[in-house]
């Protein structure tokens, strides 16, 4: 990936949403998968959060990628995260307060998230500003969707409502267990199994 | 060699130094615009947690000479604590005292909203304004059933204790909280901060000549 001019653009948003997705295939970012996916108001609102730091942290990795020694690498990566970060927690406080309760802790927390830690490493540290820009959104939407997803499920069994809505039948009984942390592992180990399926047939 | 070592520390950490301060610049604008927001909604929380517990009180108002009251937190440590008079600001009728509790938590500060009867004798419940506690175990000290183990309770020394209260015992034993299971520690700590602030806060109000 050293070189801009030949790597596609289009393929590399791509590689994010599907072939390297980060919750899927590169299993990162375990964390916030499992623990604010009981429904979709907060892991959208997580993703978006994540989507951000990433963005952000990419683009300020990339230009600075000349003047990064082994040395301070890491520790550029992990103070260019935090401020990040924290700019998100504060935006979360003063304008989603309601949110930024039920996402407690799991907010500061995109600080240890190894996806951006990753695309910080091995993307934006190696190549220019617009290939950092599109690995950042690709990534950032493919964790958001997936988390979407997850949570779409683990919502609409555990409750009968979609987005605080109903949308099931009035017969439905909701699954208890499907909102609490079993519920999680169960449904990303049946995503992951789905997608293992999946490319074994493809390849 | 003095000058080399310098010179070689600023090579080798220039970058560091200055991403420090345009970050850190950065963050000090960025907290300076939304802070006053930010605080607008801890008060706005504030009231709602408090009226919750004092249905009828609708306005929470420092009153003058409660303005510098500090709360001992113990190793020297001072806190500066809001404590505030229920009032409905149509009748003007008074209610209670509703103050903000700090103690220390299992993973981070925990933030209480108390709330007091009139004389301060009794406890009329509390809200969790700020705690980071373990999701799925210490978090249960926002739920209610633990919650309502403190409306009534005596302004005083609470105990912690783990075994479950007999249902004769329960108006004799009001002064014991049973602990939440598997979060010992964050149960513990709200009966701490409840043992250490409320006792202060009445002590300040009657030497104030507050209490009625």
């Amino acid at each position: 990936m050293a070189d801009d001019n030949k790597i596609k653009p289009a393929s590399v948003f791509m590689a994010g949403i599907w072939k390297e997705n980060p919750v899927l295939i590169l299993l990162l970012g375990m964390c916030p998968t499992l623990a604010v996916t009981a429904a979709v108001k907060p892991a959208l609102t997580m993703g978006i959060s994540a989507t951000f730091v990433l963005l952000c942290s990419n683009i300020v990795v990339s230009l600075l990628r000349d003047l990064l020694k082994p040395h301070v690498r890491i520790l550029m990566f992990t103070l260019t995260i935090a401020t990040f970060v924290t700019i998100a927690d504060l935006f979360l406080k003063a304008f989603m307060p309601d949110m930024s309760d039920e996402l407690g802790p799991y907010i500061p927390l995109i600080i240890v998230n190894c996806i951006i830690i990753c695309r910080a490493e091995a993307c934006a540290s190696k190549n220019g500003l617009k290939i950092s820009i599109v690995d950042a959104l690709g990534m950032g939407i493919g964790f958001t969707l997936t988390l979407c997803f997850l949570a779409a499920i683990r919502e609409v069994l555990s409750t009968g409502n979609l987005f605080g809505k109903a949308v099931m039948p009035e017969s439905f009984v909701p699954w208890a267990a499907m909102g609490m942390p079993v519920g999680a592992f169960v449904t990303l180990g049946l995503m992951l199994a789905g997608v293992t399926i999946i490319l074994k047939k493809k390849s | 060699m003095q000058d080399n070592k310098l010179k070689f520390f600023l090579k080798q950490s220039w970058l560091i130094i200055a991403a420090s301060f345009v970050f850190g610049a950065l963050l000090a604008v960025t907290q300076g615009a939304w802070q006053p927001r930010i605080d607008a909604n801890q008060i706005a929380k504030f009231n709602k947690l408090a009226s919750s517990m004092i249905e009828d009180a609708n306005d929470f108002q420092i009153p003058q000479q409660m303005a510098e009251f500090t709360v001992d937190m113990g190793k020297g440590k001072k806190l500066k604590t809001e404590v505030k008079l229920a009032t409905n600001a149509a009748t003007g009728e008074t209610f209670g005292w509703a103050f903000i509790a700090v103690g220390s938590g299992f993973a981070d500060k925990i933030k209480l909203v108390v709330t007091t009867d009139i004389k301060c004798e009794k406890i009329l419940g509390y809200g969790v304004l700020f705690s980071n506690e373990t999701p799925g175990f210490g978090d249960k000290i926002k739920r209610d059933d633990f919650k309502q183990q403190f409306v009534g309770a005596p302004v005083g020394q609470l105990t912690l204790t783990k075994i479950p209260k007999k249902e004769e015992n329960k108006d004799k034993d009001r002064d014991k909280i049973v602990a939440i299971t598997g979060a010992t520690v964050s149960s513990k700590a709200v009966v701490e901060i409840f043992n250490n602030v409320i006792p202060q806060v009445k002590a300040e109000l009657e030497s104030k000549g507050l209490l009625k």
